[in-house]
Formats: C-alpha cells, sequence, structure tokens
C-alpha cells in the first residue's frame, strides 16, 4: 500500500484560548485508500490530541462527520484522499456556530426538526393487533427517497438562504421530511404541518439555489422535495379558499 | 460557568455569491433575469402602441429596428435560451411523474417539454407568416 | 453540581433507548424521562444495521421455529423462556414500527417483505432495503419527538452510576460542550448503550461502541455475562471492517476461495444448489461461516494480496435490477471502499468484529441484580443470543427488551421512595472528583491511541475466532498491563469545552474493563461453543458449561468469574444440525 504526505489544513477554534478560528497545518503521511476521517483520527492519535471533531460509523450512514473539505460541504467517511491533491483543506460545516474545531452547535436544526411534526399523524389510531397498514411498493417508492435523510447537515451548509436568513429558514432536510411525512400512505398529517411549511420561514424561502440536492450524500434531493411542497401548498391554499379542504 | 463562547460567522449580505462558483453562476441567472423581464416590457409596450394606432406601432417597429435595441434583444434573447432550458432541467425535481414503482425519466419530462416549446414556437411561426 | 430530577433516567439513545422511552411516555405520561446520550440520537449504532428484524408473519411459519432457530443457533446458551417470550412479542413490535412509519419493503399485495437471513429455516426477516437499521433508527427518534415526556440530553457522556444499597439511583454525565457534571437523578434507570465492538482493532461498529454502559454496571457491581461470546460477521469489506450485510447472501450471493469454489460445503453446510436453501451454505450461521473462513486460511485457499487474507462474495449473478433495489448501500460500500461492483466484480470480504452476545447480567424483564437498574439492546445479556446470535435478532431484541425493560422500570419508579439524598450526592461528587484528578494529571507518560492499539492487537490475536490457553493468557497479561498503565495517561486537552481527548481517555477506560471480561471468560470456558472456539477443548461440554458465565469487576484484580444455569424449558441440548439436514426452505 502506498503511503503520500498529505498537508491538511483544519481550521481550529479553542474557545478559551482563540478569539476566532485559525488554520493548522498537520503533516500527515496517509495511505492510498483513506478517507479524509482517517487523515483526522492520525492527527488526533498520533500529532494532536486537542483537535475535536465528531465521527462514528465510517460507512456513510451515522451523519456525524460532515465538514466542509476544499470549500465543499463533504462526509469526512466520503472524502477519499485518491480524489485530492496533497494540500487538503477541513473546516466546519457553514451556517452553524462554531462550538469547538470541526464541531459545530446543531441545536437549531434539531428543534426545526422537531417543529415539522416528523412522524405519522394517522387517520384513526390503528391497534398492532390489527396489524400493518397495506402499502404497496408503488405507494412506499412516492416517498422513499425522502426518508434516506441521514441529518449530516451538508445541506444546510450548502445552503444560502439557511445563512442569509440567519437560520430563519427552516431549510432543506426537515422540510424534505415533512414532505416524506406528508407523501406517506399511512399518513393524514398534511394540514396539521401546513402552517410550518407554508410559513414565511417554509418552502417559499426557498429559492431553488439547489444547491443542497447537489451535495447531499444520499441522494434525497431535498429541493426536489421542497419545490414539490411548494406546489402542493399552492394547492392547498386555493382549494381552502374555495373551502374544499385537503389533506 | 461555562467556557463554551460558539463562534458565529456572519455571512455577507452583498457578497455571499462570491465564496462560491455555484452561487456565482446562480446569481449570474438571477441577474441576468432583468434582460429578460426588460424585453417582456418592450413587447408588452408593442402591443399598448398596436392598440393606439397605426403610427405608434410604427415608431415602435422602427425603434426595435435600432442597431443598440437589437443587440440587446439578442442578449435577451441568450439569457432567454438560458432560462429555458436550466428551467426545464429543473422540471423533473419538481414534478415527478410515478408510474407504478417507477418515476418516469427525468430525460423524458425534458425532452417533452423541448418537443412542446417546438411545436409551440413553430405554430407563432406559422400565425406570424414566417414558416 | 446541577441536578437533574427524573423518575426514569435512560442512557443511551439508540433503538434500545428510543424504544424504552417511548414506552414509559406510553405507559405512563406523568413520568418525567431524561434521555441521555453520548452522541445524537441518529448518530447512534443502530443506523448501521443493515439486513433486517426477524418476525414470524407468513403463514408457512410459526413461532416454534423461530424459537428453535434462535436456541440452536445461539448453541443451547440461551435462555428459553426468553427466547419463548421474544419470538412471541417481536412481531407486534414490528407491526408497531410499521404503523410509526418505518419504510418496510414489500411485497406487490402491500404487505411487508420478508427476506431469507443465516440460520433461519423460514424467510422471515422484515427488511427496509439493505438500510433497516437506519430507518428504524430514524422511524423511533422522529416518533419520540411526539412526546412531551422525554427530556433528551444529547451529548452528554454518563461517567458513573449511583447505587443507594443496591438499589439505583441515577447517573453522573458530563455535558460535554460545557464539560459541566451533571447529576442525574431517577428511580429507575436503564442503560441502552450499546455493544463494545471497539475493543478489537477490526470491527464493523461505528467509534462510539466503546462499551461505556456495561462497564459502568460493572463496576457498580453488575456482572457482565457471557462476555467470551464475540460474534464475527463472515462478510466485511477488509481494511475498513465496513459491513455487508448478510441479506448480500440471503439474495443468492456466493462465497468462494481462491479457486472460485464455493467452499462452505466443505463444512457441513452442503450441498451447493445454486439457488439458495435456508440453513445451507452462505445461509449458515455466522460463527460456522466465520470459522470456515480461518480454517480455509489455515489450509492457504484464500486470496492473498492488496487486501491481504480474503475471500470473494460474488453477487455478479443477481442482477443490477436487484443489486440496486434490494442492496443499494453494499453496491455505494463496494465501488467506493474497494473499487468492486457487485454486479460486474467480485467483492473481496473477511469476517470482522460484528456483536456482543454477552454483556450486562439481566433478567427477563431487564433487570439487574441492582434494584431500578435495567438493560436492553446490545449492552445487555439477556439472554437470546447464547452463544452466537442469528443475524436479524438483535433489531428485534432492541425492541422487544427496550419496549418490557422499560415497562418494569415504569412499575419499579412508581412504588419506590426517593433515594437518599446525602448518599447520592457524596457518589456524584467521588464522580467528578474523579474526572478533576484526571485534570489535574500531569506528566502521564502513556498514550491513549497506544494503549488502546496494545488492546485491540491482543485481542485480534488472543481472542480471536479460534482461542487456546496459551493465546488467552497473553491476552489476560496484555490486558492486564494495559490496564495498569492505563492509570498514567494524563490528558493533553485541558479545555472543557467538547474535549474529544478526555472522552476517548473515559472510552478506553471502559473498553479496557470490558477486554478484561471477554478474556477472562474466554480463558475460564474450557469447551467450543458458537463464536468461542478453543483449539485446545474442541468439543461443547454441556456438563460443565451448559452455563452464562458471569465476570465481576474486581478493582485491584482480575475479574472473578463464577457461572449461572442456562434456563432450558422444552429443547434439550442437541447437536446442531445446518445443511442438507436442517430441512430449510429455499429461498
Amino acid at each position: 500500500m502506498s503511503k503520500r504526505n498529505i498537508q491538511l489544513e483544519v481550521l481550529r477554534y479553542r474557545p478559551e484560548q482563540d478569539r476566532e478560528p485559525v488554520f493548522q497545518t498537520y503533516t500527515v503521511p496517509c495511505e492510498e485508500e483513506w478517507v479524509v476521517l482517517d487523515a483526522l483520527n492520525y492527527v488526533k492519535d498520533e500529532i494532536d490530541r486537542t483537535l475535536s471533531y465528531r465521527w462514528s460509523c465510517h460507512m456513510f450512514v451515522c451523519g456525524s462527520c460532515g465538514f466542509k473539505i476544499n470549500g465543499e460541504p463533504k462526509l469526512g467517511c466520503k472524502a477519499f484522499l485518491r480524489d485530492y491533491g496533497d494540500k487538503i483543506r477541513v473546516e466546519p460545516l457553514d451556517n452553524f456556530p462554531i462550538e469547538r474545531d470541526l464541531v459545530v452547535v446543531i441545536d437549531d436544526f434539531v428543534d426545526k426538526l422537531q417543529s415539522v411534526k416528523p412522524y405519522i399523524i394517522p387517520k384513526e389510531e390503528k391497534s398492532v393487533a390489527a396489524g400493518e397498514y397495506i402499502q404497496t411498493p408503488a405507494q412506499l417508492k412516492t416517498f422513499k427517497q425522502y426518508s434516506m435523510c441521514i441529518n449530516c447537515l451538508l445541506c444546510y451548509s450548502a445552503c444560502p438562504q439557511y445563512g442569509l436568513t440567519n437560520q430563519e429558514f427552516i431549510g432543506p432536510a426537515a422540510l424534505a421530511l415533512a414532505h416524506r411525512y406528508n407523501m406517506d400512505s399511512r399518513d393524514v398529517g398534511r394540514s396539521a404541518r401546513e402552517h410550518v411549511l407554508a410559513s414565511h420561514e417554509g418552502v417559499w424561502e426557498c429559492s431553488f439555489v439547489g444547491a443542497c440536492s447537489i451535495v447531499c450524500p444520499k441522494d434525497v434531493d431535498p429541493a426536489g422535495a421542497i419545490q414539490q411542497a411548494k406546489f402542493t401548498s399552492a394547492i392547498d391554499y386555493l382549494t381552502s379558499m374555495v373551502g374544499i379542504g385537503g389533506k | 460557568m461555562s467556557a463554551r463562547k460558539p463562534y458565529v460567522r456572519k455571512m455577507s449580505k452583498t457578497s455571499w455569491f462570491l465564496t462560491h462558483a455555484r452561487f456565482k453562476s446562480y446569481m449570474l441567472h438571477e441577474v441576468s433575469s432583468v434582460f429578460v423581464a426588460l424585453y417582456m416590457w418592450l413587447l408588452i409596450d408593442g402591443l399598448f402602441r398596436l392598440a393606439k394606432g397605426p403610427e405608434a406601432w410604427e415608431a415602435w417597429l422602427s425603434f426595435i429596428k435600432h442597431p443598440l435595441v437589437v443587440i440587446l434583444s439578442l442578449i435577451a434573447f441568450a439569457f432567454f435560451i438560458i432560462h429555458t432550458t436550466s428551467w426545464f432541467k429543473a422540471v423533473p425535481q419538481a414534478m415527478r411523474i410515478q408510474t407504478g414503482e417507477h418515476f418516469v425519466d427525468g430525460k423524458l419530462i425534458v425532452g417533452g417539454h423541448y418537443v412542446a416549446l417546438g411545436i409551440f414556437s413553430l405554430f407563432v411561426l406559422i400565425l406570424a407568416g414566417v414558416a | 453540581m446541577q441536578i437533574i430530577d427524573a423518575d426514569i433516567v435512560i442512557v443511551g439513545a439508540g433503538g434500545a433507548g428510543l424504544r424504552a422511552a417511548i414506552a414509559v411516555a406510553e405507559a405512563d405520561p406523568s413520568l418525567n424521562i431524561a434521555l441521555v446520550s453520548k452522541v445524537y440520537p441518529m448518530r447512534s449504532h443502530t443506523c448501521a444495521a443493515e439486513g433486517g428484524a426477524a418476525g414470524v408473519v407468513k403463514a408457512n411459519d410459526t413461532l416454534d421455529y423461530h424459537f428453535n432457530d434462535t436456541v440452536s443457533g445461539g448453541d443451547w446458551l440461551t435462555d428459553q423462556d426468553a427466547v419463548e417470550l421474544f419470538v412471541n412479542e417481536i412481531t407486534k413490535e414490528l407491526i408497531q414500527m410499521e404503523h410509526w412509519g418505518c419504510p418496510w419493503s414489500r411485497e406487490s399485495s402491500g404487505h411487508v417483505a420478508v427476506r431469507p437471513f443465516g440460520g433461519m429455516k423460514i424467510m422471515r426477516t422484515w427488511y427496509a432495503a439493505d438500510k433497516t437499521g437506519f430507518h428504524m433508527l430514524h422511524t423511533l427518534f422522529q416518533t419520540s419527538l411526539k412526546y412531551p415526556s422525554i427530556k433528551r440530553f444529547d451529548e452528554f457522556y454518563a461517567t458513573d452510576l449511583m447505587v443507594d444499597e443496591n438499589v439505583s439511583a441515577g447517573c453522573t454525565a458530563i455535558e460535554m460542550r460545557t464539560g459541566e457534571m451533571k447529576l442525574f437523578r431517577g428511580k429507575a434507570v436503564i442503560i441502552c448503550s450499546g455493544g463494545a465492538g471497539r475493543i478489537f482493532p477490526f470491527t464493523t461498529n461505528g467509534a462510539i461502541k466503546t462499551g461505556d454502559g456495561m462497564a459502568m454496571a460493572y463496576r457498580a457491581g453488575v456482572p457482565l455475562k457471557d462476555m467470551e461470546f464475540v460474534q464475527y460477521h463472515p462478510t466485511g469489506l477488509p481494511g475498513s471492517g465496513i459491513l455487508l450485510t448478510e441479506g448480500c447472501r440471503g439474495e443468492g450471493g456466493y462465497l468462494l476461495n481462491k479457486d472460485n469454489y464455493r467452499y462452505l460445503q466443505d463444512y457441513d453446510l452442503g450441498p451447493a444448489t445454486p439457488k439458495p436453501v435456508l440453513k445451507s451454505m452462505e445461509l449458515g450461521p455466522r460463527d460456522r461461516l466465520s470459522q470456515a473462513f480461518w480454517q480455509e486460511s489455515k489450509k492457504g485457499r484464500t486470496v492473498q494480496g492488496k487486501w491481504g487474507d480474503v475471500v470473494w462474495l460474488d453477487m455478479r449473478h443477481l442482477g443490477e435490477k436487484l443489486i440496486n433495489e434490494r442492496l443499494p448501500l453494499v453496491r455505494d460500500l463496494s465501488i467506493s471502499y474497494v473499487a468492486a461492483d457487485p454486479v460486474t466484480d467480485l467483492v473481496p470480504v473477511r469476517p470482522v468484529v460484528h456483536y456482543m452476545m454477552g454483556g450486562i447480567h439481566t433478567d427477563i424483564n431487564g433487570a439487574t441484580p441492582v434494584a431500578g437498574l435495567y438493560a436492553a439492546g446490545e449492552c445487555a445479556c439477556v439472554s437470546i443470543n447464547g452463544a452466537n446470535r442469528l443475524g436479524s435478532n438483535s433489531l428485534g431484541e432492541l425492541l422487544v427488551f427496550g419496549a418490557r425493560a422499560a415497562r418494569f422500570a415504569v412499575e419499579h419508579a412508581k412504588s419506590v421512595k426517593a433515594p437518599r439524598e446525602a448518599l447520592v450526592t457524596a457518589q456524584a461528587a467521588d464522580a467528578e472528583g474523579r474526572i478533576k484528578a484526571l485534570f489535574k494529571r500531569t506528566g502521564g507518560k502513556q498514550r491513549v491511541a497506544q494503549l488502546r492499539r496494545e488492546m485491540n492487537l491482543t485481542l485480534e490475536e488472543g481472542c480471536g475466532i479460534y482461542r487456546d490457553e496459551k493465546s488467552l493468557r497473553e491476552s489476560v497479561a496484555v490486558i492486564a498491563d494495559v490496564r495498569a498503565r492505563y492509570r498514567d495517561v494524563a490528558l493533553e486537552d485541558k479545555s472543557s469545552v467538547y474535549n474529544t481527548d478526555l472522552y476517548q481517555t473515559l472510552e478506553l477506560g471502559a473498553m479496557i474493563e470490558c477486554a478484561e471480561a471477554v478474556a477472562h471468560s474466554a480463558l475460564q470456558r474450557t469447551e467450543s461453543r458458537g463464536a468461542h472456539q478453543r483449539l485446545d477443548y474442541v468439543e461443547r461440554d454441556d456438563k460443565a458449561f451448559l452455563k452464562h458465565s458471569m465476570a465481576h469487576y474486581n478493582p485491584n484484580g482480575d475479574p472473578r468469574i463464577d457461572y449461572l444455569d442456562v434456563t432450558i424449558t422444552k429443547s434439550q441440548p442437541a447437536a446442531r444440525v445446518y445443511g442438507a439436514a436442517a430441512g430449510g426452505q429455499a429461498a
């Protein structure tokens, strides 16, 4: 296995000593097969115990290790060194306050996730004894893509609206998740979610830059979900105007 | 007392789009819509002139034949093409068509739009007596 | 120190913790729940489970079949009352998950679909493509947001249990963003903190799987049960250890040696049929498949090369459509990490540490010997997995026993009076004192990464797929040495804000304690059973070892190991039969 030295420029911010974030460069002897996360782990283990970042699964599914790598929001475990030169810049995700080094404060996202009621709101309570809902593969297909979000927040980092509105905009992942439940055949909660989705901070704040869908590591296409939600939101508005109510 | 001091990076309201090539092209796209709007305004103005009578209409016709206006029209036309393609490209994301367990291929939806555009354009050209 | 009072404190917010929290909220909305986790719930390692969750649902299946598969799969070290309860409950839990929105894959009729899985006689594994754990975790997390009584404490690292005269009284945890220690006082505590796979160097487990909760209970006097039973999953990607689900083989994938020969037929798993047959060949249990790899390697029939010692997972005959539909993550991971597209290429795989059958000793209700202390999920040992867990029983386990432990915790919380305040406060102060002392320690010569590496290596070499007395004695000695040197680790990072040097150091401490229980339990079990294979004691010894190992913590030395009888109800120990004689259904 071939090794090569990578200059890893990491944005550091230690609240007890730094007034503002500063870059620190580490020279890391890397295996060719590594991802950027492996290089960070090398730094943590062998060079600098004080570097802080989040990570866990190393297989694109836990969503912990979202960083801005060479200016692009990426999962550290999905950023293969083979796709980069010998100098790699790693920064915390944009649009979130920096807690420490590469760790950002994501309280705002967690609140937003809760605000869209991301759970099944059934027509009526169904007992377990009554068995499962019948849902055809086609009905599953309708929402499945929007259920694949791992909450890695790359989309929030890529979304200029989220930054420009000082985190007022509900944002791609939470809106796509609301749309996921709206599209689920087991759910009748669209009207319960409508006041959030159609609010000033909801789908209409999206100007369809489309960056969220480009950076999404799971091909969720939140931008598409939001445009579709705009359409249903407009229909719901019109039908409520003429008094025939939607879902 | 905690030593927490989260660092908030403020986003510039005026130059944020310079931070990424993706945002630059987005902004260029948005700004170019001014030309599209201007051209629409020009066409509507033409309609009003036509309603006013032959003299006003002739004046408008000669105005749009002015070389400067022709150049502006060409620029607007170029942006029209860009906006048309980018709009069409976005349609499959915003409007998924599901048949059974599959979604209609985005390329088909985009292609359908171009075909519709072609037919409509041809219709207009025939009406105008050009084709 | 800030005190947070709750009726029920749950440590860990993965599948089991979330399921427990919801069960408490549904049982009695007036009870306050503190859900304490060192990561945000959606980061929990449940998300990495791929294949599915087994539950009897189809007309050709019976609860007895599931029971028998699980008991024999566990080489009769399972407690049969627990298994019986489990197979009775699990389908209800899976339907409940369906009602909560879990996107189970479906048949064309709209009923849930099931897939074949290793060691199961009938197809009964519910799945959501190859991201079942991910979907279950997010469904549980999102559903938990409905209940106002669930108060989450995300990114709080639990350090110690408060125990007042053998009655659980809460725990301490450090808020990671401030570094402040908090005391969570609760009438009942449920530990749902996951396994300890990171004690091994090559594992499918994420960085967070460091056995913190196991070690916490162990130090508080609760025995760790059956810790020597460590599951190797037969198909991990070399290098990274990333899991390729058993679903790959369930859908019909082959395992080939360097001669492109389906070698499993040489290990009492045949005959090799082109289409998968349940309980045969690639659908044998994980312990047997991982052992077969080891044997092939000894015979020089594995593939040597860039990826070290591997065999091939051949999925090419499954076709692109099926792979995209049912194994999309597997395809993504294989292409990204080993540049092999399952549609066109052979994928290199090798056994990889995946799951701890052992854990915190609990009874059938999830209760530990400490009153008011419960455990569920991988950190617990109920035990339904015995000496070898069947794939797709763990996602079910965390639902059934997460909910069950919660219901018993509710009863307990309603019946007890508050613990003695002064004593609990003193214990919390002790816990805080230990952290402060760690911060004050200077000039430590030992490095966390070095100690972790030594522990990892000795476990792989000494406590791997096959063990013997020599290798185990070596492991025991190395772990004791690492444990002694661990006292000389000083923090390089003295910050109070998100200090991951601190948490990695504490995690290493927990891992050393778990590793010690693994090695000692393995050394003293002089027989071969399930995932515990001794080269020097190759036979199963029901006379001496139809018993659970119980490792008791000793602050000053080696743990004490004693034994607890296995609960046998209706299935007497017999030979485990796979291959043609097992009568598995054609998948």
